[in-house]
Parts: structure tokens; C-alpha cells; sequence
């Protein structure tokens, strides 16, 4: 096997667990640990690089192609759309979607049209067009718990993990949207190019998921 | 005011952007004539009712929408192929059949924005319009084989599925249609995980566990024998081997792979699919199929396949050459034209160009600003060579 893959990964919360993942498949990440100013960590003992971005870019690189894998939570993937290849759930970054108010009040006992705040428009468009709701979307970039306090909106549609800082902020959940975790994604045109390279990456994590079910 | 920069997803093509489009679509318009196809071209706007009667696999929102003076939504040609087979049901419907038709014209679609793809994309292609069955299908996959090939790039292949392997299998389980609906994304995403868990409550039915594995049958000819013996046969994959046994027997073997979990426009392929790869393309650069019941919807039913090459995709992936450079400036007088026309005629593409300066120095000082090498002077008879 001489070929060498290239990963893309999350960077942040599931870059750690990604390299812990990598550990227990017995790859060498020393090199990611400890970046110094390199942007591309090529893993000594398999034929491997990895580079680290952002989660919505881990997105774009595979699908470009320039990145044959990626490592990307659920989440991004919904909003962004696909035209890659999800292969595995890696079991790990889990969390949820939920549509969350502010204590107390009741969002769906009113004909009023109700305004969401989110910083993912897509999977609140689509969890309301399920519903058969109409909704006005604001895109919020940053701390979605204000635009309920300011009374920008009624509601949000976020990430959840705890709760705490829904609650922190007078906020509860009210409904799951959907859950989330990590995702192996896959260039379309890697996956038929590379076949025996990415067989055996997605085999050995299937191996050690295996083992830590 | 006017906006001085290109809409979002269509851009100005310089240069070697053209030369290797152009190389591109010269290679495969030449292959196909070869092969006996005959060019046609269909307008670049068509009625949206042609799009959406046919049951064209296309959604809706990928296509580019004008509408015109009496209401009517036309659209910007958003595929080849429907346009064709309504010629082909129309226009040529005197004709004997098989028709074989080839096209080099764009095709329009709105995507994502700031995704990097393009709204226009050149597309070469096929269509063998009424022959069914395994010879008419041997000749175009062994055509989309040679289309890469002439092409010129380096590592290719062609993969092939059959729509009939998983419509099979999924009619072999009780199921209800939304979740054979769901599996199917997930076969097509090759979701593995998740198809696992969503076939887990079906595990105890015969045909669930070759559907569990359809999704990483992709490879070469021995994911057949997997296939096989995961599923205990299907008429799919057996027409698969014959065309793959004949392909090889002509010597195509080497460029023929399978993915069993080609399971895309499920409703609009009737028969065997395929696609074409090549190192250094993020996608597919080829796809086709069998659509045998297209026609039907213009009025005359005929069976039908091809494939459709995606120009600069393809000429993305072309090893760089770069263009002759300009090396000589022709400087001459008016009456000396048609030797400064043989000088330049007689010169590789794009080395010698003409001067259009009245004197000798400004014709020098236009050619160290180009960066020639020589100026070709002639004028009163002589002839001489100014070295830069």
C-alpha cells in the first residue's frame, strides 16, 4: 500500500476524540499532538496525513476531493448538505438537536407565526416543514441563547449537550430535533480510486468501534 | 451602473482553460463520429413541461427558470438527453431505428452557492436511441471506456451497476416503501452503519444480507461473486458477468469495475448504470445508463442508453502543457503581406504573429514587451532577422 490517504478533522471538541481514536487503531499521532507550524501532520506509521479545519471546511475539502476522509460531526453534515460519502458513525462528539424556549412559556399554543433563532437555518427549516409549520429563520452566528432574552425570537433551534447553558440563561428544552455524533465521510471518487487503501482505514475503525461497543 | 464580474457559477475560461476543453471535446466528438453517431444540438432553452412530464430525475430547484412574455416557464437546457430523446421521437421518428446520436453543447444547473461548482458545465456525450439488450449495451460502456481513453488522461476506469440487482432484492423483503425509499439513500450514501441498523429489525429475511453488504459491494469483477453468493443469484448479476466476460474478451477488462450499490435515479434507469472515474477528479467525470421508458412520454417508445462526459472535469485532470510562446514579430510593408502571412503560416501555432506598427523600432519595442525573441523584418524585397 503506498498510496497515502489524506484526513480531514474537525477541529476542537472532536479532533481530541478522533486522535484517541486513532491511538487505539495503533496510529502514531504524535505528529498532530504537537502541530508545531506544520499544517500537514503526515502519521509515521501509516500511510496517512491529516490536516485540521473547520468542520463546515472538512465538508468542503472532501468533497472537493483534495481530502479522501473526513472526520465531521452530524450536525454540520445536516446543514451543509452532501455529496459524499457517509460511512461510519464513530460514536463519539454525541449530541443533540432541540428546539428550546424560554422557561414557562408556551411555543406551540398560539396561531401566531413564530420566529426561530439558530445558527443551523437548514435543520430548522426542515424539522418545521415536517411539521408543516411556517417559521421565520434567523440566522444567528453566535450565542443563540440571547436572541430568546432579547425577544428577537421564540424560540431556538441549537446543539445541546447538558442543558446547563439553556438553563444558565432561563431557556429549557422542549423537543428533540434529532441527535448527532462524529461521522467518517468519504470522497466519492476515493473511495472507487483508493479502494484497498480506504478499505483497510475503514476497517480498523470498525474494529476498534466494534471493540468499544 | 453595471456589474462588471460574472453571475455566481459561470466564469470567463482564458487560455489553456479553452485549449484543454477544446482538446477535450475534439477527442470525444472525433471517437463518436467514428463510431458511426451523428451530431445533433437542441436548443439552450427549452419548455419546463418537457422536463417535468418526461419524469426527468432532475429536482426542480437545479434548474435555471425564465419566464416568458405570455407566463409560460421555460428553462435553460438543464440536460442533454431529454432533449434528445424528444428529437429522437419526433423529428427523426421516420427513421430507422437504432439511432445513434451524439451532442457537445452545455447544460445549465443553479447550484449551491460558494461551493466552487459551476452553473454551466460542457458535456459530451451519447445516445443510442432504440437497440435493447446486451450488444447495444456491450457498445456503449466499451465506448465510455475508449472516451476516457481518448481523452488522454492517465488512470481511469468505468464502473457498472444494474438497477434490476437491488429492485430484486428489495422486492424479495417485506418492507414497507418508505423505508425501501430510506435503505436506498443509504445504499446510495454508502451509509454503512446506518443501513445496518435500519435492516437490523429485517435481519431474519433471506434477501437482508446481501442488502446489509450492497453498499460496500463496489470493486472489481470478484464483488460478482460476493454478490452471488450473498444474495443466491439474480438475473442482474449474471447479464453483469456476460457483459463484463465480453468486455474483457475485447480486452476492456482492465478498465471495468463494479458498484453494485449504484442505486441513484432509481425511477429513471431501467437497466445497467455506470460511471467513469479518473485519478484526480473529485466525482465522477462520466455517467450514464439505460432509460428505456423515456421516449414513451414524446410518443414513441423505444429503448435507449448512453452517457454524458463532463468536459472540464475531465480536462481538469489533463497533464499541464503549456502553449507555444510567442517567439518571432513579423514587421513588414504592406505590399510584402503575403510573405509576412507565409512567415507566419508556415511557424508553429501562436510563435510568429504580425506586427501592426508603422516603423522598425516600434515593432522592437513591442516585441520585448510580449517577450519575442526576434523580429522578422521585410520589407523592399530583403528579408532580415533583428535578434532580441
Amino acid at each position: 500500500m503506498s498510496e497515502r490517504l489524506r484526513i480531514a478533522l474537525s477541529k476542537g471538541r472532536l479532533q481530541d476524540k478522533a486522535v484517541e481514536l486513532f491511538e487505539a487503531m495503533g496510529l502514531d499521532c504524535a505528529p498532530i499532538k504537537d502541530p508545531g507550524r506544520r499544517l500537514v501532520h503526515a502519521i509515521p506509521n501509516y500511510p496517512l496525513e491529516a490536516v485540521l479545519a473547520k468542520a463546515p471546511d472538512v465538508i468542503t475539502y472532501v468533497e472537493h476531493g483534495v481530502c479522501d476522509l473526513g472526520i465531521v460531526g452530524k450536525d454540520t453534515i445536516l446543514e451543509q448538505g452532501k455529496s459524499f460519502y457517509e460511512v461510519l458513525d464513530l460514536g463519539f462528539g454525541r449530541c443533540r438537536f432541540a428546539l428550546a424556549v424560554k422557561e414557562g412559556t408556551n411555543f406551540y399554543g398560539t396561531y401566531k407565526t413564530r420566529r426561530i433563532a439558530s445558527k443551523y437555518p437548514n435543520v430548522a427549516r426542515a424539522f418545521f416543514e415536517k411539521k408543516g409549520m411556517d417559521v421565520d429563520i434567523i440566522k444567528i452566528e453566535g450565542s443563540v441563547e440571547l436572541a430568546p432574552i432579547l425577544d428577537l425570537a421564540d424560540a431556538i433551534v441549537d446543539i445541546v449537550e447538558t442543558g446547563s447553558t439553556l438553563k444558565a440563561n432561563g431557556l429549557a428544552p422542549i423537543e428533540d430535533v434529532c441527535r448527532v455524533s462524529a461521522r467518517l465521510i468519504v470522497n466519492t471518487a476515493s473511495m472507487k480510486l483508493h479502494k484497498a487503501a480506504i478499505d483497510d482505514f475503514i476497517s480498523r475503525c470498525e474494529r476498534e468501534l466494534e471493540r468499544r461497543s | 451602473m453595471y456589474t462588471i464580474h460574472t453571475p455566481e457559477g459561470t466564469r470567463d475560461r482564458l487560455f489553456a482553460e479553452c485549449r484543454e476543453r477544446r482538446q477535450v471535446q475534439r477527442a470525444l466528438t472525433a471517437l463518436f463520429a467514428r463510431r458511426g453517431y451523428a451530431e445533433v444540438s437542441t436548443p439552450e432553452v427549452e419548455f419546463y413541461d418537457l422536463f417535468l412530464q418526461s419524469g426527468s430525475p432532475l429536482p426542480q430547484e437545479s434548474m435555471l427558470k425564465i419566464i416568458d412574455r405570455s407566463g409560460k416557464i421555460m428553462v435553460m437546457r438543464p440536460d442533454c438527453t431529454t432533449p434528445i430523446a424528444r428529437v429522437a421521437a419526433t423529428k427523426l421518428k421516420t427513421l430507422p431505428l437504432p439511432q445513434r446520436l451524439f451532442y457537445d453543447q452545455t447544460v445549465f444547473r443553479s447550484g449551491q452557492a460558494h461551493k466552487g461548482g459551476s452553473s454551466e458545465i460542457a458535456q459530451c456525450g451519447v445516445e443510442l436511441m432504440g437497440a435493447a439488450g446486451q450488444k447495444a449495451d456491450l457498445e456503449v460502456v466499451a465506448l465510455a471506456v475508449d472516451a476516457l481513453r481518448a481523452c488522454g488522461v492517465e488512470d481511469y476506469h468505468v464502473e457498472l451497476g444494474h438497477v434490476g440487482f437491488f429492485r430484486d432484492l428489495a422486492g424479495r423483503v417485506d418492507m414497507p416503501a418508505t423505508v425501501i425509499e430510506q435503505m436506498r439513500l443509504l445504499i446510495e450514501g454508502k451509509n454503512f452503519a446506518a443501513l445496518n441498523d435500519l435492516l437490523e429489525p429485517y435481519a431474519g429475511q433471506g434477501a437482508c444480507k446481501a442488502l446489509r453488504r450492497l453498499s460496500r459491494l463496489f470493486g472489481g469483477a470478484d464483488v460478482l461473486d460476493e454478490a452471488e453468493a450473498l444474495s443466491g443469484g439474480s438475473a442482474a448479476l449474471v447479464y453483469l458477468r456476460q457483459l463484463y466476460n465480453a468486455l474483457s474478451k475485447a480486452g476492456y477488462g482492465d478498465h471495468i469495475r463494479f458498484d453494485l450499490g449504484m442505486v441513484h435515479q432509481i425511477d429513471y434507469y431501467t437497466g445497467v448504470v455506470f460511471r467513469g472515474y479518473v485519478e484526480g477528479a473529485g466525482d465522477a467525470v462520466l455517467s450514464g445508463g439505460r432509460y428505456d421508458n423515456l421516449t414513451e412520454a414524446f410518443g414513441r417508445a423505444a429503448p435507449a442508453t448512453g452517457f454524458a462526459v463532463d468536459v472540464d472535469a475531465v480536462a481538469g485532470c489533463l497533464p499541464e502543457e503549456g502553449a507555444a510562446g510567442l517567439e518571432t514579430l513579423v514587421h513588414y510593408k504592406a505590399d510584402a503581406l503575403d510573405r509576412a502571412l507565409a512567415a507566419v503560416d508556415a511557424a508553429p501555432a501562436g510563435t510568429v504573429e504580425l506586427s501592426p506598427c508603422e516603423s522598425v523600432e516600434e515593432t522592437v519595442a513591442l516585441a520585448k514587451e510580449k517577450g519575442a525573441r526576434a523580429v522578422l523584418v521585410l520589407e523592399d524585397g530583403i528579408e532580415r532577422r533583428v535578434d532580441l
